[in-house]
């Protein structure tokens, strides 16, 4: 069983680079044709060939969610919470400006607008703001959607064969990560178009975290209604944000799960308490873990583990230091984190 | 005129019989509205519905609205311009924004009365603020009271740095992408 897994990995990674190049090609062969023949692609891809491995249906995945005009209702849940309905639309107009929405259906609402890099918010008790970002954050991870080439270094794809999701065949994908050390995914897509129509975020044991499940979604041969009711000119403009460099951190994390990196350093006062932590995050590309470390005269105390959602509050206090992990990890992964840090005096800065 | 008010209310009541009142009554509007109106009244606060078959309110309405001066019509042009019936164009590009600044004020005040339910915000079990002994305690446990209410305190205290941390890792995951506008040149090349 693990030998064939290997082995399907070495295949799957040869079809990674040749992947690349093929569906390189076609997307310059796409661009070159009329806008609307976009979607005869789309109906006519039963007759396409099938992808062979993961990647390429995930290839296929970013390339019709940043492709094509869609319109797509889905819900999420969360263990123990209720439901979250939304409705989620994209567009390209004929000018090539990219166009999406995303919209919690239920309640109060939340709505996001994107035109091109520029995400607009708008929610409840706060002012309309804008953020310079290159995809909407939805329930849906945007690396699994845009960029899976950079999750091959911490997860595995394996495809687990064909099923019936939202009533439409599907291929199953499951995404794990290469040392067990996070939880893994179930992903269904669907044959036709290779359009999400799942995914699931399980735990070691296998009991389900977070499901996504699409309820509809049609791909359209032009961009919704809707994006022409958006005037780009009275959308708020973007908050600049500055990242300040701070001064390094005298610490390290020494263990890492497989394929995380650090992405973000610095020192700030916490929001609702003022006071100072030394914050460091790092990502797989799937899931973001936080590591603070503040005295342990402002800390919160006793050590403590947590589990707030989906994510794990571990707290460990050594010396003076209280050091924090936030993330949605299991406990075992926080706490070989946070065990882990040491000064980085000696270390490779 | 009062005088003949009072004649009037007198002579419905039955106190005063006379025939100068009912020939007032016969040559003068005013009076006999206001008998009409007299018995109305009369008859609603003995609930006699059928007291009031004429009291006719749609002629004065009619004739406000006559007056009334003409703001209805020109908004015709407007309803036109609404995308469903006439062009969609001009009126999107103009108010679109509108639109969804509307639609966000409207979910503002959903969100008052959403968020007074169960909606779990707190992300720990919220500690329980009434004591076991609750309201009923006398005072002598005054002491044995104070214990716990500085428990409570630190328990709180606790509570808000845990979700002082937890609320910055959830936004600093939220704006983990942002790009500032300094890098915003480099990462203007197309992705891989």
């Amino acid at each position: 069983m693990r030998c064939s897994l290997v082995i399907a990995l070495l295949l799957s990674s040869v079809f990674m680079s040749l992947g690349a190049v093929a569906q390189e090609q076609q997307a310059i062969s796409a661009d070159n044709q009329a806008q609307n023949n976009h979607l005869q692609d789309a109906t006519s891809s039963p007759s396409m060939v099938q992808p062979q491995s993961t990647y390429q249906w995930l290839t296929r995945l970013s390339d019709i969610v940043s492709k094509e005009n869609y319109q797509l209702s889905f819900v999420q849940t969360k263990t123990g919470q209720e439901t979250v309905p939304y409705l989620w639309r994209h567009g390209i107009d004929e000018n090539g400006t990219e166009l999406e929405q995303l919209n919690v259906q239920n309640g109060p609402g939340r709505e996001l607008i994107r035109i091109n890099n520029v995400v607009s918010v708008f929610e409840p008790d706060v002012q309309p703001y804008s953020l310079r970002l290159e995809h909407i954050n939805g329930p849906i991870p945007t690396a699994l959607l845009y960029h899976p080439d950079t999750l091959t270094a911490a997860y595995e794809f394996v495809a687990v064969g064909r099923a019936r999701v939202a009533g439409r065949p599907a291929q199953q994908i499951r995404i794990v990560s290469r040392d067990n050390t996070r939880f893994s995914y179930q992903l269904w897509l669907d044959e036709a178009t290779g359009m999400l129509l799942k995914l699931n975020m399980v735990d070691l044991q296998g009991g389900i975290l977070e499901q996504v499940q699409v309820t509809a979604f049609a791909i359209t041969p032009a961009p919704s209604e809707y994006f022409s009711l958006i005037n780009p000119n009275s959308l708020p403009k973007p908050m600049a944000i500055n990242s300040v460099q701070t001064r390094e951190h005298s610490w390290d994390v020494g263990y890492l799960p497989i394929g995380m990196k650090e992405v973000k350093e610095d020192t700030r006062r916490l929001a609702l308490t003022g006071q100072v932590v030394e914050h460091k995050m790092f990502s797989d590309g799937l899931v973001d873990v936080s590591v603070y470390v503040q005295p342990s005269e402002d800390a919160v105390g006793a050590d403590l583990a947590l589990r707030h959602e989906l994510s794990t509050f571990l707290t460990l206090t050594v010396g003076k230091a209280q050091i924090t992990v936030v993330g949605e990890i299991p406990l075992q992964t926080a706490k070989a984190m946070a065990a882990s840090l040491r000064p980085s005096t000696n270390q490779v800065n | 005129m009062t005088q003949q008010q009072e004649k009037l209310s007198a002579f419905m009541d039955g106190e005063i019989e006379g025939n100068d009142i009912i020939d007032a009554i016969k040559h003068d509007e005013a009076l006999q509205a206001k008998w009409q109106r007299y018995h109305v009244y009369r008859g609603a606060m003995r609930k006699e519905a059928s007291v009031a078959p004429q009291l006719d309110i749609t002629a004065s309405v009619a004739a406000a609205l006559e007056n009334e001066p003409a703001i209805v019509a020109p908004k015709k042009s407007r309803w036109r311009s609404i995308p469903v019936i006439g062009n969609v164009v001009p009126f999107a590009k103009q108010s679109g924004q509108f639109a969804v600044a509307a639609s966000v004020a409207v979910a503002v005040i959903l969100g008052v009365q959403q968020f007074n339910q169960p909606v779990p915000t707190e992300p720990f079990e919220t500690f329980d603020t009434i004591m076991p002994q609750g309201g009923l305690a006398p005072v002598s446990l005054e002491q044995t009271r104070a214990l716990p209410r500085n428990d409570m305190n630190e328990m709180l205290e606790t509570k808000r740095k845990i979700n002082a941390l937890i609320a910055d890792h959830e936004q600093q995951v939220k704006l983990k992408q942002v790009k500032g506008d300094a890098d915003e040149e480099e990462n203007d090349t197309p992705r891989p």
